[in-house]
């Protein structure tokens, strides 16, 4: 106790030289933390918006059926797989797929038709928010579609117009029918955008005399459960079957997303090095002001490691009160940007990269990973730049520091 | 020396040539263009009407309908399916180069998207391109007799076909197998761009059709679908016979 009030008095003697080392300090945790919690929120956001939307963390397909998407490739036992997503407390929609050809009047256009739960989706995914005109499919079966807003472009639709889809169906038939277009989909990607037809499960089974297959079941936790996790869930649940993780399915944004991770730690390391160098700077400074002082007080009997702890304990209220404030300051700055986040829509509007949607308000986020880990990175950095001034002055010869001018 | 051997490098070369030429002389007066032409022009008339049954065979399902077909000049067909019953009535038009589909089911004519020309048509190993394909091989492609003589027991004449650089054609090559002496097909060996088989047409069952010398069965065998097949039988056929104009109009795909 007496080592730390020592300390601080000492820190005090330079009164001008401690605070703007105390500001420099602060405002880098101050920068770090604010940069990491948009960082964090850019990533988050992004993956939930690619994963929410309808993707899921975690997808389970039949052996194969993402090489050729053959219709015959099917889900073995998918109801097993919702049982345990269900037992989890994880969403689950299962999904049925099939190309076709749809028509109105004198348009015509390819299209993937999905054939969906919907009360399934709109518990696990936010598709069914995502509707420009009209509104999504309803529980039970109508002979309605929801189209993709190309499709719907393409094809001249609007909600209310009668669709003509065609399929080849299961039992080699050409499959025909009338559907009523209930809703079109704002903009959600490419692969949804372009051609995609919702249809409920018991309509789609119906026209390719499907028997019922499920080709892929999507789970989404919403990030409640770590990815791996939710891949051995499924895993365990379809065995032999072929399950995948979000990653996996869009490796562009994957990878984007782990530069970004790598790129955020040399941006750290950056940060977190001037402020130590800072540190160091000023404990070197005063530790040769204090020369003479040292040479005394070894001389009267202090022993290295005293001295030692003398230095470090100034480093320590330093690096303490520095990152104490800016963390504080920090987590003031991010707590605003997590509920009003940035508006960048006078920049883009929202906007899609490598596949992943990013949001026009860019919100930040705040979690150990991305608030806590810097701050305390910054604390043990500060610190340990202290530990050269410290060295130098318990090594100091007693009779020729006390003769030093 | 010298000049002796150069003399006799052009002799050697003038036999080489004249071996060389010698299959194509001795294709009995057709040259590969007229055999080609020949080919093409089959089933081809003024105009023509017939029956026939298509059996697909694929790894899932195994069906046959029974067709009824009109045509006219190179450019314009109609084909109705009249069994089995869920599909009777589903018609297919082609004027030039556009398709249209009746169903009969929801009572609405499509039109086929230039970007589905490829599929295929009725679910079968057929394409619809197959189905608008108008312009005569020998235009399409370059080509010479690349075997000619008696192979698997019979005498045939081989002709391999290369796009021309400016063929709006899918194909990498198309070998077309002729027997000699009538020149009737006996397969047509169609390969990808990268020069391996996509599929192969036989040509069997020759006999009468509407007064002329038919193979009257097609079979359309995909080399990347292992078992599956789709089998064409002409039952009657009749060529240049009298047909209005109207036959092939949307409203006469309907009924």
């Amino acid at each position: 106790m007496n080592t730390l009030r020592v300390a601080w008095r000492n820190l005090w003697r330079n009164r001008r030289r401690t605070l703007v080392t105390l500001a420099a300090v602060s405002v880098c945790t101050l920068i770090l933390t604010v940069i990491y919690c948009l960082m964090e929120g850019l990533m988050v956001g992004a993956v939930a918006n690619t994963t929410n939307l309808s993707l899921g963390e975690v997808q389970v397909y039949a052996k194969g059926y993402r090489h050729d998407r053959s219709f015959y490739k099917a889900l073995k036992d998918p109801g097993a797989i919702l049982a345990a997503a269900s037992a989890a407390g994880v969403g689950a929609a299962p999904r049925s797929y099939s190309f076709g050809l749809a028509a109105l009047g004198a348009k015509s256009s390819g299209a993937r038709l999905w054939g969906i739960d919907p009360a399934a989706e709109r518990a696990a995914f936010d598709l069914y928010r995502h509707v420009a005109q009209g509104r999504f499919l309803g529980d039970r079966p109508e002979k309605a579609v929801v189209l993709g807003y190309k499709l719907a472009k393409s094809l001249e639709a609007r909600v209310g117009s009668t669709l003509v889809v065609v399929v080849q169906a299961a039992d080699g038939s050409l499959g025909n029918d009338l559907f009523k277009v209930v809703g079109i989909l704002k903009s959600c990607g490419a692969a949804i955008d372009r051609n995609a037809a919702l249809v409920h499960r018991a309509d789609f089974a119906e026209l390719l005399v499907s028997g019922g297959r499920i080709h892929e079941v999507a789970l989404n936790s919403r990030g409640r459960m770590p990815l791996e996790k939710l891949r051995a869930l499924a895993a365990a649940a379809a065995p032999g079957q072929e399950v995948t993780t979000w990653r996996v399915i869009m490796p562009a944004a994957s990878d984007m997303l782990n530069v970004w991770d790598s790129m955020m730690w040399l941006f750290g390391l950056v940060f977190i090095l001037a402020a130590a160098l800072g540190l160091m700077n000023t404990m070197l400074m005063a530790t040769f002001e204090r020369i003479r002082e040292f040479g005394i007080i070894r001389a009267l009997g202090a022993t290295t490691w005293r001295i030692l702890a003398d230095v470090t304990g100034e480093a320590m209220i330093l690096s303490l009160l520095g990152t104490g404030l800016g963390a504080l300051l920090g987590l003031a700055v991010s707590q605003y940007l997590v509920v009003h986040g940035l508006d960048m829509s006078s920049l883009a509007g929202s906007y899609s990269v490598g596949g992943l949607t990013f949001d026009p308000v860019w919100r930040a986020t705040l979690s150990l990973r991305s608030f806590l880990e810097p701050v305390l990175l910054m604390f043990g950095v500060c610190l340990l730049a202290s530990i050269y001034p410290a060295i130098l002055a318990a090594r100091l010869d007693p009779v020729r520091a006390i003769n030093r001018v | 020396m010298q000049s002796k051997s150069k003399l006799a490098g052009a002799l050697l070369g003038a036999a080489l040539w004249l071996a060389a030429a010698a299959p194509a002389a001795g294709a009995a007066g057709l040259t590969p263009r007229q055999i080609l032409d020949h080919v093409d022009d089959l089933f081809r008339g003024k105009s023509s009407q017939g029956l026939m049954t298509m059996t697909v065979v694929t790894k899932h399902w195994q069906r046959t309908l029974t067709m009824q077909w009109w045509s006219k000049g190179k450019d314009r067909s109609l084909v109705r399916i009249l069994a089995p019953k869920k599909e009777a009535g589903t018609a297919t038009l082609r004027v030039g180069n556009n398709v249209w589909n009746y169903l009969p089911k929801v009572k609405r004519v499509i039109k086929l998207p230039s970007s589905m020309m490829s599929g295929s048509w009725m679910g079968s190993h057929f394409t619809n391109d197959d189905l608008v394909k108008e312009s005569r091989m020998a235009d399409d492609y370059t080509f010479k007799i690349t075997f000619q003589g008696v192979r698997d027991g019979r005498e045939i004449i081989e002709i391999t076909c290369r796009p021309k650089p400016d063929a709006a054609v899918v194909w990498g090559q198309v070998r077309v197998v002729v027997q000699a002496g009538d020149y009737l097909p006996l397969f047509m060996r169609y390969f990808d761009e990268d020069l391996h088989p996509a599929r192969t047409m036989y040509f069997t069952n020759v006999g009468d059709l509407g007064g002329r010398r038919l193979p009257r069965t097609m079979k359309m065998v995909p080399q990347d679908k292992p078992g599956e097949y789709t089998l064409v039988t002409y039952q009657k056929m009749r060529f240049d016979l009298e047909l209005a104009d109207s036959v092939f109009s949307l409203r006469s795909l309907r009924d």
